[in-house]
């Protein structure tokens, strides 16, 4: 899967269609949304009966850290992580089909802890769940800037159609954050390991004293940290994918770990390919910008680094020891 | 219209590709292992096909136990089933016997109308298979084609050369080669992908096909080879720095090679 993908986005001019996303040309992106639609990756979390695949989180955080990895702009993690969980079972004109199918775009807005729909003037489906509602809803948009020029924020005011309500609701639109947080996770995985690429690349071209940088220990030192950190971090994403699929207790826990690690290793990456680059990259013009913006928006996306370090804590409180992914939190048998 | 599609495993087109020391065959543990992409557009043609006029499209390859690989990338991107030919007295095999063997594993497919293949493979590059294969079968060969179209029980195709553009046509059933300019591969989807690996997949050893061992493989390979070397890397040739005369030092050269 993960090489049928890949193959797609070789092809895929990316810096480009980010740009022109940014820009206010949604073309590029659209037509590229459809064909990875195409391949079935918007139905990969949708129920087979909704016309989907029916896959779980583990094949999900695969598809989002290819994803990351060649900078797709668009409401990716909304459409494949979110909106399935929110609207499964409550799928009455067959929206979540349409989505599936790539006929239709979904976002999603889960107030207070994401307060904004990401590119909600391009979606089809807009979906907002809070504490005891879900509902679709529509109306007027605000846009708020991002670090990232690619990340078009809304703020979201207009009529709302209620589809669930209630604690059971609440449930829902609490395992929907988490799978947004672990979808966030991944993309930020692979766009450190695609920021990580082009540091080395870098490296091995730029000459200085006579050789390339990479040839110094020093760079290579920073580089091998980083890849240090993305190392550490896929273990805590795919265990965490692991966790959610299969509801264990700690699955919230493991997301949360999942998010900083993932987030962190990012910013790692972020930061010494900057440096790597000389600076170069805070232009806007060169292509690293592009990663630098998505590693740092995403990192305090789906729920700031603070605010998962925190329920990583409060779960330890509970003297729960359970490794990532574990049902058991004695013997941490799976 | 049932279709069979011979596709082989081969080291990437990218990669160095190495002959092993001990027997001069190919050294399949050196580079990565891929479906030939000229196999990706024979499956392509076949899928086109099947989706015009119905039937079945049975994947056919001959090779080690890993080109199963191939094979499930061909059924993922939907053929119906596949025959694997792996047996370890086919190691070394040459054309001819190769083309025996693949001309057995037909005759166990029911109802073959076409076959096709791609016009060689990137890794062997001998081209002859189809031709062989279509000989042995008592079927006719249109191959080298760049399009292909079935009308009833006739195949119609063009077939691209350096002099120009043949027309051929031909009776059902036929084995058909297909170059590069045939199409474009489709991508095989996450439905294809998995579906793939509930499909059947026919694992045939020399003895089931009813062939001697001793017809295939390195014994029964009509030729042999004694020696290999590594091409040798390209000299940096002779420089000439123009200092007013480049000219008559070139023309100098030239003349020295008795080319003017």
């Amino acid at each position: 899967m993960r090489y049928a993908l890949r193959e797609l986005l070789a092809d895929v001019d990316s810096p480009a269609v980010t740009r022109a996303w940014a820009r206010g040309d949604a073309a590029p992106g659209l037509a590229v949304w459809r064909r990875l639609a195409d391949l079935g990756v918007t139905g990969a979390l949708v129920p087979e009966a909704s016309g989907g695949l029916g896959l779980s989180e583990v094949e999900l955080v695969l598809v989002l850290d290819e994803l990351g990895y060649a900078g797709l702009p668009g409401p990716y993690v909304e459409s494949l992580a979110v909106v399935p969980v929110l609207l499964a079972g409550r799928d009455e004109p067959g929206r979540l089909a349409a989505v599936a199918e790539g006929r239709a775009v979904a976002t999603a807005l889960l107030p207070p802890r994401v307060p904004r729909a990401l590119d909600a003037d391009r979606a089809d489906v807009l979906v907002r769940g809070s504490t005891a509602e879900i509902a679709l809803v529509g109306g007027s948009l605000t846009l708020e800037s991002s670090v990232d020029g690619a990340r078009r924020l809304f703020l979201v005011d207009g009529p709302a159609v209620v589809v669930a309500e209630g604690a059971a609701a609440g449930r829902v639109v609490d395992a929907a954050f988490d799978g947004g947080a672990l979808g966030c996770a991944a993309q930020l995985l692979g766009v450190g390991r695609r920021l990580l690429a082009m540091a080395v690349r870098h490296a091995g071209q730029r000459r200085q004293f006579g050789r390339p940088i990479g040839a110094f220990q020093a760079v290579q030192h920073q580089l091998a940290d980083v890849l240090l950190r993305l190392e550490f971090a896929g273990p805590l994403v795919r265990g965490a994918a692991v966790a959610l699929r299969d509801g264990t207790p700690f699955a919230a826990r493991d997301v949360s770990s999942a998010k900083l690690a993932a987030g962190e290793a990012a910013n790692a990456a972020a930061r010494t390919a900057l440096q790597v680059h000389g600076a170069i990259g805070y232009t806007a013009e060169h292509e690293l910008h592009l990663w630098l913006a998505k590693a740092r928006a995403l990192r305090s996306a789906w729920g700031t680094p603070g605010w998962h370090r925190d329920r990583v804590a409060a779960s330890l409180a509970t003297g729960a020891t359970a490794p990532i992914g574990a049902v058991d939190s004695r013997t941490g048998r799976e | 219209m049932n279709i069979v599609v011979l596709v082989k495993q081969v080291p990437d087109t990218w990669s160095e590709r190495k002959l092993t020391d001990a027997d001069h065959t190919l050294d399949r543990e050196s580079a990565d292992a891929v479906l030939d992409e000229i196999n990706e557009r024979a499956v392509e043609e076949a899928l086109k096909l099947q989706e015009a006029h119905g039937g079945e499209v049975t994947v056919l390859a001959m090779g080690p136990d890993r080109a199963t690989e191939a094979i499930r990338k061909a059924l993922s991107m939907g053929a119906d089933k596949a025959i694997h030919v792996s047996d370890a007295a086919l190691h070394g095999s040459d054309v001819l016997a190769t083309a025996k063997v693949l001309a057995k594993a037909i005759g166990t497919v029911e109802g073959v109308d076409l076959v096709i293949a791609g016009n060689e493979a990137t890794d062997g590059r001998a081209g002859a298979i189809p031709a062989i294969l279509a000989e042995l079968l008592g079927l006719p060969q249109v191959t080298q084609v760049r399009k292909v179209e079935i009308d009833g029980t006739t195949v119609k195709a063009e077939r691209e050369t350096e002099e120009g553009v043949a027309f051929l046509e031909a009776t059902l059933p036929a084995v058909v080669s297909v170059t590069e300019k045939i199409n474009e591969p489709r991508y095989p989807s996450f439905k294809g992908i998995m579906a793939a690996k509930k499909k059947k997949v026919d694992t045939l050893s020399v003895a089931d096909l009813g062939l001697d061992p001793a017809e295939v493989g390195l014994t029964g390979a009509w030729s042999s080879v004694l020696e290999a070397a590594p091409k040798p890397p390209r000299s940096a040739g002779q420089r000439v720095e123009d200092d007013g005369n480049g000219g008559a030092q070139i023309a100098e050269y030239l003349v020295g090679q008795k080319l003017i």
